[in-house]
C-alpha cells in the first residue's frame, strides 16, 4: 500500500471544497483534493441560482462558460395566484452551470499547486491514538493511506468523512428537504427573473422554482420535507400537471436532500474541519447553499493557513468561533423565520403574498424583513387575526 | 416499527446515487458511492428514515424472517 503526504486533504469538490483547496495552496501548503464522482460538478444536486456578488467577494472570474444566465429579480405566487415581485434595473444573480462551474473551481485548486483526484472515495480515516491522522481513498480501485495535517470534510449532505471522524453532524429527517428537479424546455415564464410558488399542498413547507437558464430552459424543482410520506417527485410531477406543462421534454433529473434546519456547532474536532453542506450551512430560508459553503470555506481557509504557518493547529478551532460570529447570528435569524412560515396556512400565504405586492420587497430578500414584518402587522387582515398576528410578533 | 426488523432494499432502476439516504440515517447504515449503494444490515436500527426521506421513493423493506 502506497502512502502519500499532504498538509490538507480535502474530501468533496462542491462549491466549499475547491475554493479551500484554491485558497490554502495558494498560500503555500500542499493539499490533496478528493471527490468520488468521474467527472467534477455531474451530477448536479442544485437549482444553480446565486447572487451576482460572489464573483467579486471570492474572487471567481466571471466565466460566460459557467454563467447561462442573468436573472434581474425574483416573483413569488400564492396558492390562489396572488403574486408578489422583486425587480431590480441591474443583474442581480445568475443561474450557473454546475458541471462547469464544479469544475472550473476544482482547475483554479489545481492552478494553485493543489493535487486534484475524481473517481476517488474517501472510505474512512486513519485514526492513530486516537487521532485522525488522514483518510483512506479508494483510488480506482487502489486503496491508499493518505496522511494529512488538516482532513476537511466538504462531502455535502451525506457528511460521512466528519461522523467516521466522530464530530456528530447528524440531523432528523424533519430538518432536510427532499429536493427533486427537471432541468428542461419550459414556456411562457418571464426569463429574467426566478418564480417560486408556495402553498401546503403546491410543495408542503417548501416552493417550486422555476430557475430560467435561456428563454425557454430552465431548472424547475421541488423542495418537500423530507418526512412527508409523498416524494418530490410526485409533487412536481402534480405541478407540471396540473400547469399543463409537458414532462415529454427533459433534459436533466437531479436529485437530492437539503440541509434546512439548523447548523453543525462543533464544526473543527482537533485537525478535522466540516464545511458546507455538510455542516449544514444552508440557508434556511430559500435552501440555497453555494454562498454560505463559499463563506465557510473563505474562513476556514484563513485559519487552516494561519495553523499551518505557525504549526498550531489549536488555530483551527477560531473557524468554529467566527463562523458562528459571522454567520451564525443571520443565521439562526433565518431559520427563525422559516419556522414561523412552516406555520402558515394556504390563506395565510394568500393574505400575506396579497400584502407583500405592495410592498419593498428587497428588505425581505436582504434578511432585514422587519419592516416588511411592520408593514404586514399594520393590515386589517393580519390586525384583526390574532393567530397571524402572534405569528408575526415571533419576528420582531 | 418497534420490533420489526427489515431489509432495506434499493431499486437501481430509479436510485440516483443522491447519497440522501446516506445522509439522514442516524447510523451509516447506508454508503453511497459513485456507482454503488450499499446497506450495512448490522448497523440499521429499523427507523424507516431513509425510506421516506428517498426524494424519488427508490428505497423500500423486506423483513427479515426467521432472524434475529
Amino acid at each position: 500500500m502506497s502512502e502519500l503526504k499532504y498538509d490538507v486533504v480535502i474530501v468533496g469538490a462542491g462549491i466549499a471544497g475547491p475554493m479551500m483547496a484554491r485558497d490554502v495552496a495558494k498560500a503555500g501548503f500542499s493539499v490533496l483534493l478528493v471527490d468520488k464522482k468521474a467527472a467534477i460538478g455531474s451530477p448536479k444536486q442544485c437549482a444553480e441560482g446565486i447572487n451576482i456578488n460572489v464573483f467579486e467577494k471570492y474572487g471567481i472570474p466571471y466565466d460566460k462558460r459557467f454563467v447561462n444566465r442573468e436573472i434581474y429579480g425574483a416573483r413569488i405566487y400564492s396558492p390562489s395566484g396572488y403574486t408578489a415581485e422583486l425587480r431590480y434595473k441591474n443583474v442581480s444573480g445568475v443561474i450557473l452551470e454546475r458541471k462547469v462551474f464544479d469544475k472550473m473551481l476544482a482547475f483554479y485548486a489545481a492552478r494553485e499547486g493543489a493535487d486534484v483526484w475524481p473517481r476517488a472515495e474517501a472510505v474512512d480515516v486513519i485514526r492513530e491514538n486516537g487521532r485522525v491522522e488522514g483518510l483512506k481513498i479508494k483510488r480506482e480501485g487502489e486503496l491508499l493511506d493518505v496522511r494529512a495535517k488538516v482532513v476537511v470534510a466538504a462531502d455535502g449532505v451525506e457528511s460521512t468523512i466528519a461522523r467516521k471522524a466522530g464530530i456528530n453532524t447528524y440531523a432528523p429527517p424533519h430538518e432536510f428537504d427532499s429536493g427533486y428537479e427537471y432541468e428542461m424546455l419550459i414556456e411562457g415564464f418571464d426569463p429574467d427573473i426566478i418564480h417560486l410558488w408556495f402553498g401546503n399542498e403546491v410543495a408542503p413547507r417548501g416552493y417550486v422554482w422555476v430557475f430560467p437558464k435561456d428563454e425557454d430552459r430552465a431548472n424547475v424543482g421541488i423542495g418537500i420535507n423530507s418526512d412527508n410520506p409523498k416524494t418530490a417527485k410526485y409533487y412536481l410531477d402534480k405541478w407540471l400537471r396540473e400547469h399543463g406543462i409537458s414532462t415529454n421534454k427533459i433534459l436533466e433529473v437531479n436529485v437530492g436532500l437539503v440541509p434546512v434546519g439548523g447548523f453543525v456547532k462543533e464544526l473543527v474536532k482537533d485537525n478535522v474541519m466540516i464545511i458546507g453542506d455538510a455542516a449544514r450551512q444552508v440557508n434556511p430560508m430559500h435552501g440555497g447553499g453555494m454562498a454560505e459553503a463559499m463563506k465557510a470555506a473563505a474562513i476556514a481557509s484563513k485559519w487552516t493557513v494561519k495553523a499551518l504557518e505557525e504549526d498550531n493547529l489549536k488555530l483551527l478551532q477560531n473557524y468554529t468561533e467566527e463562523w458562528w460570529r459571522e454567520e451564525g447570528p443571520k443565521m439562526e435569524k433565518l431559520l427563525k423565520l422559516r419556522r414561523v412560515t412552516e406555520k402558515l396556512t394556504d390563506e395565510d400565504l394568500d393574505v400575506f403574498v396579497q400584502i407583500l405586492g405592495g410592498t419593498d420587497l428587497e428588505k425581505l430578500a436582504g434578511g432585514k424583513y422587519t419592516e416588511i414584518i411592520k408593514a404586514l402587522l399594520k393590515n386589517p387582515k393580519v390586525m384583526f387575526n390574532r393567530r397571524r398576528l402572534s405569528l408575526l410578533k415571533e419576528l420582531l | 416499527m418497534a420490533g420489526k426488523k427489515f431489509r432495506v432494499v434499493v431499486n437501481d432502476d430509479k436510485c440516483y446515487l443522491c447519497g440522501g439516504c446516506a445522509g439522514v440515517c442516524p447510523t451509516l447504515a447506508i454508503e453511497v458511492g459513485a456507482s454503488k449503494w450499499r446497506f450495512i444490515q448490522e448497523k440499521c436500527i429499523f427507523c424507516n428514515i431513509c425510506v421516506t426521506a428517498c426524494p424519488v421513493g427508490a428505497l423500500t423493506t423486506v423483513p427479515l424472517e426467521g432472524e434475529e
